[in-house]
Order: C-alpha cells, then structure tokens, then sequence
C-alpha cells in the first residue's frame, strides 16, 4: 500500500515539472518497464564473465606463436573490430540462426532465443577489444622475467598462466574496464532483434504515453549509474591488485 | 633464431594482414562468379546498396564535424575557472560519454519535430539530420575527453613560456597549446571517427535508409538465403574496407608518437 502511495507522490511531483510517468500507477506497462532494466541487467551480468573468457583465450591465441592458432583469431578481431555490431548481430541472428532451425528442423525446435545471439554476438565482440588489450599487456611482461620463469623450469602454459597473464592482466586493466563500458551501451544492439532491454520495453511505454523525455531522462542515468559502478569496480580492482614496484 | 622467426611471423602476418584487407571482397566475388545468377542479383542490387552507404558516409562525416567543433569548444570550457561553466560542462560530457548511442539515436528522432518553422517557412527536418545530431552528441562528449585530456598533457612550463613571452591566456590557448593537441590527439580522434562511422548503422533501426536498412529491403525483395547472406557480408565488407585502414593508420601514429 505503501509503495503505491510512494509511486503516486512521485508521479504528481513528477508531473509538476511537466514529466509524465503516469504509466508507473499502472499494472502492465510499470511490469514491462521494470522487466526491461532487469533484462539489461540480466544482459550485463552474462556478458561480462563470457566476454572476460573468450577474451583470455583469444588472447593466448594470438600470443601463442603458433600461425594456425593466431591466423583465425586475427582474422575473426580484425572483422570484429572493423564492422558494426549491429551487422553482426542482424547477420548472426538472420542467417546463422536460420541455419541452426533447419538443422534441428524447423523453427519451433530451435533453442538457441534472440537473448542468447545478443550475448553470443556483443560477447565475442567484446572479447576481441579485450584480446587486443591482454595481448599489448602480455608483450608488456619484460623478456627477462619470463627467462627467469622458464630458468626455473616452468613450461609454455605455466609461464602463460602464473607469470604472463597475471601480469598482463594488471596492466590491461585501465582498457578492459573501457571495454567494459563500452559492452554496458552495446546491450541496447539488442533492440534490434526484439530482446526486451530496456530500449525496447521503453519504445512499447512512449508508442503509448508520447512520453519519450521523461524516459529518456531514466534511461541516460540508468547507464550512467552503470557505468560509474563499472568504473568504480575497475578502479577498485586495480587498486586491489596492484603490484608494488610493477608497472605506473 | 628468435630473432629469425620472429621476422617470419612478422612477414607472414604482414601477408595475412593485407590479403585479409580483401578477403571479404574477395568472398562476394568467387560465390558471385561460381553462381551467375546469384551474381546477377547483387550486381543488379549494388547500386541501390551503394546509395545506402553514401547516406553511411554523410551521416558520419557531418556527425564527426558537428562533433568535433562542439567538443573541442567543451573540451576547453571543461578547463576555465569559472565552476558556473565548468561544472555544467563536465556533466554534459559524463553523461553523454556513458550513454549508448543508440539511445541517444531514439532521443534525437523521437524528441525533435518532423518539420520546423521559421519566419512561417516550413522546413523538413528529415530522420537522417536527427541521426546526424544523435551521433554528434556522443562524438563532441568522446572529443571534449580527449581535448581536454590533451591540453592538460601539455607541460605547464608552456603556459608559462607564453605568459614570459606577453602572450595573454587565450592567446597562449589558441598560438601555443592547441597546435601542440592537435598531434596529440589525432590517434584518439581517428579511434572516435571510427566507432561513430560504424555507429551509423544504428540509424536503421529509426528507418533510415542507410546500408544496413539497404541490404534488409533488398534481402527482403529477393527472398532467397544465399543472397541474404552475400548481402550481409557486402555490409560488412563496406564497413570494413572503410574502418580497417582508419584503424591501421591509427595503431602506426600511435606507435610514432610513443617512439618519438
């Protein structure tokens, strides 16, 4: 009873300064709106550790030296990097998609939803930027402390694992926060194919109420909130893993 | 011999570079040949694909204009000492760096009018002008960063050269720092120039007719799968064969300007 209360007094506050956010009184388009932030969240929280992932292994990939491994892994961030996500996604979800329900036969069949190509596609995307940046940090590692590694008998993997990427990891930091960022606006691509973020549960709300500033006004401190929490977050961790000594 | 073979990486990768410049162009053209009326098909669409893209290319070009002057002009007033200009300055540019281009594509198309009056005349304001200005908006907070970001890179001994030599702040700004920020953040400012140019794709979604809503309508009149997809890898290989080389010379000014 309370809440309802809360949410009247805002609205006709709100509305006194010209803002219309009568929908939130109602039922439908309130649960639609709220659903939207949510899914952005939902979004966010999948693609970070999928874009972190792939990005490391991306990563070893390309510093691994070997041409067979490297050669694809460059190809594939260099086109990532270079086209448009929402081609990507638009090519992902119209082409690959359709491949995927022939082979499972028709597409009532095919389990693979819009929210899963959303995250595959901004994910992968993502995890080039982040490829790119622990590649600059692992050729950062100075040549003699990986002879040092490898002195005391330490193989490819482990000075991969124990001495490279720890390394590299901290001195990337500063662009894998960016990238971070910059996956935090990329889930708006996901309008495009009808994942309910928060773009598309806002356009249902405006087709219907014309009030597209005051969303507007939600929205860009929603991201902006976000944002600052990545950044924060990042900032945080750098400070957290900080070598002594090692690096600025 | 590490040294050895890391030249022949470096050669190799030189080659996959190159030839990967073209691999996409390269794709259309062998499916097109080795099928001729598929071939038929694009050919007889690339005209129309191309008119989209132009509207790619202007959308960009003036979104990077209107950008750059306001965020240069943002990016120094982000430095004055007057908090009153200061502080509304910064805001603009927090909350513009942080927010997703596409949402500020809807602002621009939803918010503003579809014609505008003046001195009774009036005037189309057109969905592709709002594209311009939901892309300028996000570019002129990106450049105000880097402005300002470049003018406090600049040693303080060079403002204080200026003031010995009688050069008033302003003068200072305009004959001493600001030529000295222009190499400076030219590596940055190519990055910006390329993530709007592939931002431009988003004004399809408001109904555009740009590339990528282009290639939708020309996949939707031909209804056949491999032609939908050869149409999508020409998108790409557009954007590509446009924001590759951007992204080529940057990483070299970038490695220049370290080494220097």
């Amino acid at each position: 009873m309370q809440d309802t209360s809360l949410t009247g007094l805002f609205v006709s506050l709100t509305d006194r300064i010209g803002l219309n956010y009568e929908f939130l009184a109602t039922g439908y388009e309130a649960q639609i709106w709220r659903d939207g932030f949510v899914t952005t969240l939902y979004l966010i929280a999948f693609l970070i550790p999928v874009s972190l992932i792939f990005g490391l292994l991306f990563a070893a990939c390309l510093t691994s030296g070997k041409t067979w491994l490297s050669a694809p892994v460059r190809a594939f961030v260099e086109i990532t990097r270079n086209t448009p996500t929402l081609v990507q996604l638009m090519f992902s979800f119209l082409v690959l998609n359709t491949f995927v329900s022939n082979l499972v036969g028709g597409a009532q069949n095919n389990p693979l939803s819009p929210f899963f190509w959303v995250v595959a596609v901004v994910g992968l995307h993502i995890a080039a930027l982040h490829a790119e940046a622990i590649r600059a940090g692992i050729e950062a590692v100075p040549a003699s402390t990986i002879e040092a590694a490898r002195g005391i008998g330490f193989n490819q993997w482990q000075i991969l694992r124990f001495v490279e990427v720890p390394l590299a990891f901290r001195a990337s930091l500063p662009s894998i926060v960016n990238n971070l960022i910059n996956l935090v606006k990329l889930t708006t691509v996901g309008n495009a194919i009808a994942v309910s973020e928060i773009t598309y549960a806002s356009i249902m709300v405006w087709t219907q109420r014309d009030n597209v500033v005051s969303l507007m006004i939600v929205i860009l401190l929603f991201f902006s909130l976000i944002n600052l929490i990545v950044a924060r977050v990042g900032l945080w961790v750098e400070r957290k893993l900080a070598v002594p000594g090692y690096g600025l | 011999m590490t040294t050895a073979s890391l030249s022949i990486s470096s050669g190799s990768n030189r080659i996959l570079r190159n030839g990967g410049f073209l691999a996409l162009p390269l794709i259309i053209l062998v499916w097109s040949l080795a099928d001729p009326t598929l071939g038929r098909e694009v050919l007889q669409w690339i005209p129309y694909l191309a008119s989209g893209f132009m509207m790619n290319i202007v959308i960009a070009v003036l979104a990077m204009a209107l950008g750059t002057l306001v965020g240069t002009i943002f990016g120094i007033l982000q430095l004055v000492p007057y908090r009153l200009v200061r502080y509304p300055v910064i805001g603009y540019v927090q909350l513009f760096r942080n927010a997703p281009h596409l949402v500020l594509i809807f602002a621009t198309t939803y918010i503003f009018p579809f014609e505008i009056v003046i001195f009774g005349n009036y005037l189309p304001f057109p969905d592709w002008v709002k594209a311009v200005i939901g892309l300028a908006i996000p570019a002129s907070a990106y450049i105000a960063e880097i402005t300002r970001g470049a003018i406090l890179s600049i040693p303080t001994t060079q403002w204080e050269a200026g003031k010995g030599l009688g050069f008033s702040r302003n003068q200072s700004l305009r004959w001493i720092i600001l030529p000295q920020c222009l190499r400076r953040s030219l590596p940055p400012w190519m990055n910006v120039a390329a993530s709007i140019t592939m931002g431009t794709a988003l004004a399809s979604l408001v109904g555009v007719h740009e590339l990528l809503h282009a290639a939708t309508d020309a996949s939707t009149a031909v209804r056949r799968m491999d032609f939908t997809i050869i149409a999508y890898i020409v998108v790409m290989a557009a954007f590509f064969l446009l924001c590759y080389p951007i992204s080529r010379l940057t990483r070299r000014l970038e490695a220049r300007f370290k080494a220097a």
